[in-house]
């Protein structure tokens, strides 16, 4: 709208020096509206200043405040968890996390108190507690956040050993240097918590050094490997060994029973042979007897030669050629 | 246009520009949160003006040099340096101060980019200096914690390995283990990094007081060997894990020997056991056959004789190639009924 109309038609418009009047006004009360209110969300906190100089701390709602930059307010989010991360950085948080994989090894690499190197990542959460102090005590507050974080973490760091630092102290490391970040921080009355500080992974400098640390960690499984081989041999071969023992003991009862019951055997025949020879010993004698040259001349598998007693006129010859025959075959 | 119109145009414009002219050469200031400022008038300071709010200046006269009253962060570049024993580390640092005399700030440094300046020089020296009569331990650590929790925590670390096996001995493990793993122990310092952070400010305090500015606090940011350095302690890190590693190999084929030769103890006991057993009862079982035996032959022993020989002949002799003479008793009745 504005108070400069051209009648360009002959028709005229009178602009009387009232509505100019009331137009401005109009302007005056709208522009006085809107810097008038101002909203907080509730995870928020307004610093209202008025002429410069710090006049009240508002929270969520709708508020009001002197117009025409008179009063100015200036969101603070202090519900907001904000993070830092050092020696990496994640691309985009959200429920898969996606890390930036460079290193960045002049904030990550540090030394211990053995002097020697690690690599050590770490991140850390704080909130905005004192919306005043956020605003108007330090310059450039999230540098001297990650100033005294690097600091802090490389001193505690550098207080212990490499194996310490690798497994045992990481928690106690966490801890202090929460504690200590914030009791620094609290010096420079700079109006945050840190609420956790982070470990993340922490590994020996990349290349050959790593190398040899991963070989340590194959070394222990070669020891429970070697361990366990040794342990598997005797779990097979002790019951093996067992399992032969018995063995051995039922073939040996086996053959007790058997030359007992042989020998029962051999026994009782005799003794039934032995009733008939008491009963009548010449013709038991003479029966048996006829029995086994009756045997023995039988004989399918070898020769037998009879030579009468008379004849004197042949004399007894071996004949080695014809090979040996006889005895075992 | 109406001549009350016009008159309303004019009057607006006047006003507006009386009140940009009193803005600009205005009697007043408005000094925000966190600024301070100093009043000059002909050059002169005439006033310093630290808290917050509406302030009042003579206009066209005075000018307002305005600083921040906030805490402001220095950072050193990071810069090779000896220590006390020749080695050169890096060391980077940063420091937070302020503005605590804003008049003695103004007519010693007058900008913020001279007091930086000021402040890398002053500052620098004061740390070179600290860094150059102290050992590399005394800067890298701030106590003798390391050497108080040393070996728990050597064993309780690496000997994280569940090994179940027949005579091992866990605790021996370990201590083994600690042993193989130890790198001695650090030299006590008397000093930390704290404690050299302190002295480095003590040293520029004094200076940097008189430019109006207060030191709050030095820190080192950063420790690092320099380049050189680096492939030595890499080489050392290097030899102490393969020292770690070797242990755990031979401490692996130690104990399978000794599992190896355990078997066969136990193995070769067994078996002889099962022997021994064996041949009892064999024995047994033949005492026990020869007395049913001889308890049963003793009943005649010239019957026995005479059957034992029967029985013997009808085994072995039907495998000979014999050859036999008439005279044997079979043939008695051959060439008489009556027997010759």
């Amino acid at each position: 709208m504005s108070d400069n109309e051209q009648p360009k038609k002959p028709r005229r418009v009178i602009i009387t020096t009232s509505m100019v009047l009331m137009v401005l006004i109009g302007i005056f009360v709208i522009a006085g509206a809107i810097t008038v209110f101002f909203q907080v969300d509730a995870t928020e906190q307004a610093v209202v200043t008025r002429l410069g100089k710090y006049h009240r701390t508002v929270g969520a709602g709708l508020h009001f405040k002197m117009p025409f930059g008179i009063e100015i307010h200036h969101i603070v989010p202090t519900e907001l968890n904000q993070s830092m991360s050092f020696g990496y950085r994640a691309l985009e948080p959200g429920i898969i996390t996606v890390y930036d994989t460079r290193d960045y090894p002049e904030e990550s690499v540090m030394l211990t108190g053995d002097i020697n190197i690690i690599d050590v990542e770490w991140v850390i959460q704080f909130l905005i507690t004192n919306p005043r102090d956020w605003l108007f005590n330090v310059e450039d507050t999230y540098k001297t956040i990650s100033d005294i974080s690097k600091s802090v973490i490389n001193r505690l760091v550098g207080d212990q050993s490499l194996n310490a630092v690798l497994g045992p102290a990481r928690p106690a490391i966490e801890d202090q240097a929460r504690i200590d970040m914030n009791d620094i921080l609290d010096q420079y009355a700079i109006g945050i918590n840190v609420t956790t500080v982070e470990l993340k992974d922490i590994v020996p400098p990349s290349g050959r050094v790593e190398e040899a640390f991963k070989d340590v960690q194959d070394a222990q499984q070669d020891m429970e490997r070697l361990i366990n081989e040794g342990q598997q041999a005797y779990n097979t071969e002790i019951p093996k060994a067992r399992g032969e023992k018995e063995r051995a003991i039922q073939i040996a009862r086996g053959y007790a029973t058997e030359r007992v019951n042989q020998a029962e055997g051999d026994v009782a025949r005799f003794n039934a042979v032995l009733r008939e020879y008491l009963n009548d010993p010449n013709t038991t004698r003479t029966r048996l007897y006829y029995e086994m040259v009756e045997d023995v001349f039988n004989s399918k598998t070898a020769e037998t030669t009879l030579i009468d007693k008379g004849l004197q006129n042949f004399i007894p010859l071996l004949n080695l050629n014809q090979g040996q025959q006889g005895g075992a075959q | 246009m109406s001549k009350s119109l016009r008159r309303l145009i004019i009057t607006l414009v006047i006003l507006v520009i009386l009140v940009i002219i009193v803005f600009a050469i205005g009697p007043f200031y408005i000094l925000n949160e966190g600024q301070q400022a100093v009043i000059l008038r002909f050059g002169q300071i005439v006033r310093v003006d630290i808290d917050a709010g509406f302030k009042f200046k003579v206009p066209f006269i005075d000018n307002v040099a305005r600083y921040s009253k906030k805490i402001q962060p220095w950072d050193g570049d990071p810069t090779q340096m000896p220590t006390v024993g020749g080695e050169f580390i890096i060391l980077d640092t940063t420091a937070r101060w302020r503005i605590a005399d804003p008049r003695q700030f103004y007519s010693r440094l007058g900008t913020m980019n001279a007091a930086f300046r000021r402040l890398d020089d002053i500052i620098e020296s004061a740390v070179r200096t600290v860094v150059s009569q102290n050992t590399l331990n005394s800067i890298v650590r701030d106590s003798n914690l390391i050497n108080e929790i040393e070996l728990e925590i050597e064993a309780e670390e690496i000997a994280d390995v569940s090994i179940v096996a027949e005579g091992f001995d866990q605790r021996e493990f370990e201590q083994q283990l600690a042993q193989a793993a130890s790198t001695g122990s650090q030299p006590n310092i008397e000093r930390g990094r704290s404690n050299l952070s302190l002295e480095s400010m003590n040293i520029s305090g004094p200076t940097i007081q008189e430019l109006g500015i207060e030191l709050i606090d030095l820190v080192i940011r950063h420790v690092r060997y320099s380049d050189d350095l680096i492939d030595r302690v890499y080489d050392r890190m290097i030899s102490e894990r393969n020292r770690i590693a070797e242990f755990y190999r031979s401490f692996g084929e130690g104990q399978r020997q000794e599992l190896l030769g355990l078997l066969e103890n136990e193995q070769r006991q067994i078996i002889s056991e099962g022997y021994e057993e064996s041949e009892i009862i064999r024995g047994e079982a033949d005492a026990t056959a020869a007395r049913i035996y001889s308890q049963a032959y003793s009943a005649s022993p010239s019957f026995f004789e005479f059957w034992r020989a029967i029985e013997s002949y009808r085994q072995t002799i039907p495998g000979f190639n014999k050859t036999i003479s008439t005279e044997i008793d079979y043939f008695n009745f051959l060439h008489s009924a009556s027997g010759n």
